[in-house]
């Protein structure tokens, strides 16, 4: 199990573009994915539970990756979490 | 199966927070300026302050919103005004978060002036102390009871609360979506928040924000309260039996007796849990809606897998050879 934190660093937050984009990365291996903010945890395979987080610029998440291919999950996520999911 | 991470519990909550919820509600009243708003109430006990107003501050639950009832309004006035000020007083001296005066009493003059100089605000409301406490009490324990958010799907089918748990992609909101056409309602998809009511008890609604939206893979979002209108939803359920979708697993152990009553521990709650495995050509939706009424009969006190085993051991009582067509003579009956 890997557990990372990270903060939304673009100025329009986690909305419907980069959620949808984190939602289809993650479905890509079989790994679970999980999103945890101020103690509500959601699936990260659910568009509908990461929108749900509404997280803006600056919230803190924390990530938790838990399966046969977290290594390669995590770092395609966190990676695009660092570029600011492309916006910056 | 024990679900333990997860948990969100409320700690405190603030005055402000307290009035803005119970103004409209219980019909709470702001009869002071707006003090102390930011002070926190972290206890979902409400307290009496009697005794303390007649001096034995010993144990004194200043924590705790403090309601003044028919005794302690009474007491006050039966006081000369030079002791009534100094009961408040020794009142005030804690850090108390606000007052409610219960019954429509008129609060003392004093203690209005005293919650002004020490900055607490005072609240009426019309209902009688016992009505008023059981609904503070219950607004406050819902506020700190433990709450805990789970993926899944959420639907009440006839009346039976139900939640599909699975795998991301195992066809959770697909089930959800074929059993509100069916004409069953959908309290939350995706995300389904579980709050603990009392003991054993355990509530799920969606979030505010999601409410009754729903993600089918292949069309995206949809909204069912306008698809469907307003018979398909409902916002609160209690939760009685979970069913777990999974893949048909040849080692798993499928129950096929319905004898063995496994359950699933959310939040200590034992909540009756029935594995369904997922195979081509299975109606999933025709299953839940089998589980829901089998789980009703034994509410009723029939339990048919029970029913079978009764009447099967009476057979091995009476030691009987043949196998007995299910009715002994044909009645001209060439149907």
């Amino acid at each position: 199990m890997i557990e990372e934190k990270v903060k939304i660093i673009n100025n329009a937050g986690l909305h419907t573009r980069p959620a949808a984009t984190i939602v289809k990365i993650a479905a890509k291996y079989k790994s679970d994915f999980f999103i945890n903010k101020d103690g509500m945890e959601i699936n990260g395979k659910s568009i509908i539970g990461v929108m749900t987080l509404a997280a803006a610029k600056g919230s803190a998440l924390s990530l938790r990756f838990d399966g046969e291919d977290e290594e390669e999950q995590s770092k395609e996520i966190l990676d695009y979490f660092k570029r600011g999911f492309d916006e910056l | 199966m024990k679900i333990k991470d997860n948990i969100l519990k409320r700690d405190s909550i603030t005055v402000e927070y307290f009035y803005t919820h119970t103004r409209d509600r219980f019909k709470v009243k702001l009869l002071t300026k707006p003090h102390g708003f930011d002070r926190i109430i972290a206890d979902q006990n409400l307290h009496r302050p009697g005794l303390a107003l007649a001096g034995f501050v010993e144990l004194f639950s200043f924590s705790r919103v403090q309601i003044f009832g028919n005794t302690e309004i009474r007491y006050l006035n039966n006081l000369k005004v030079k002791d009534r000020i100094t009961s408040l007083k020794r009142l005030f001296e804690f850090e108390i978060p606000c007052i409610v005066i219960t019954d429509g009493n008129k609060p003392v003059e004093e203690l209005l002036d005293l919650a002004n100089e020490y900055q607490v605000s005072v609240f009426g409301t019309e209902y009688s102390t016992t009505k008023a406490v059981y609904f503070l009490s219950d607004f406050l324990d819902d506020q700190f009871a433990p709450r805990i958010s789970l993926h899944g799907s959420f639907v009440d089918v006839y009346g039976v609360g139900m939640l599909f748990t699975g795998k991301s992609g195992i066809g959770k909101s697909e089930v959800a979506l074929d059993l509100v056409e069916r004409g069953h309602r959908l309290v939350a998809d995706d995300l389904v928040i579980l709050t603990k009511k009392g003991e054993g008890i355990l509530m799920g609604s969606g979030t505010d924000l999601v409410k009754h939206f729903m993600e089918i893979r292949g069309i995206g979002i949809i909204d069912i309260k306008s698809m469907f209108g307003v018979r398909a939803i409902r916002f609160q359920k209690r939760l009685e039996v979970v069913l777990d979708l999974e893949i048909w697993n040849d080692n798993s152990n499928y129950t096929r007796t319905g004898l063995d009553g496994s359950t699933r521990n959310i939040l200590d709650v034992e909540i009756p849990c029935v594995k369904v495995p997922i195979v081509p050509g299975k109606n999933i939706t025709v299953i839940s809606e089998v589980i829901a009424l089998n789980y009703l009969l034994q509410h009723y006190n029939y339990d048919a897998a029970k029913v079978f085993q009764d009447k099967l051991n009476q057979r091995i009582l009476e030691k009987s050879k043949d196998i007995d067509r299910a009715i002994d003579y044909f009645e001209h009956d060439f149907e």
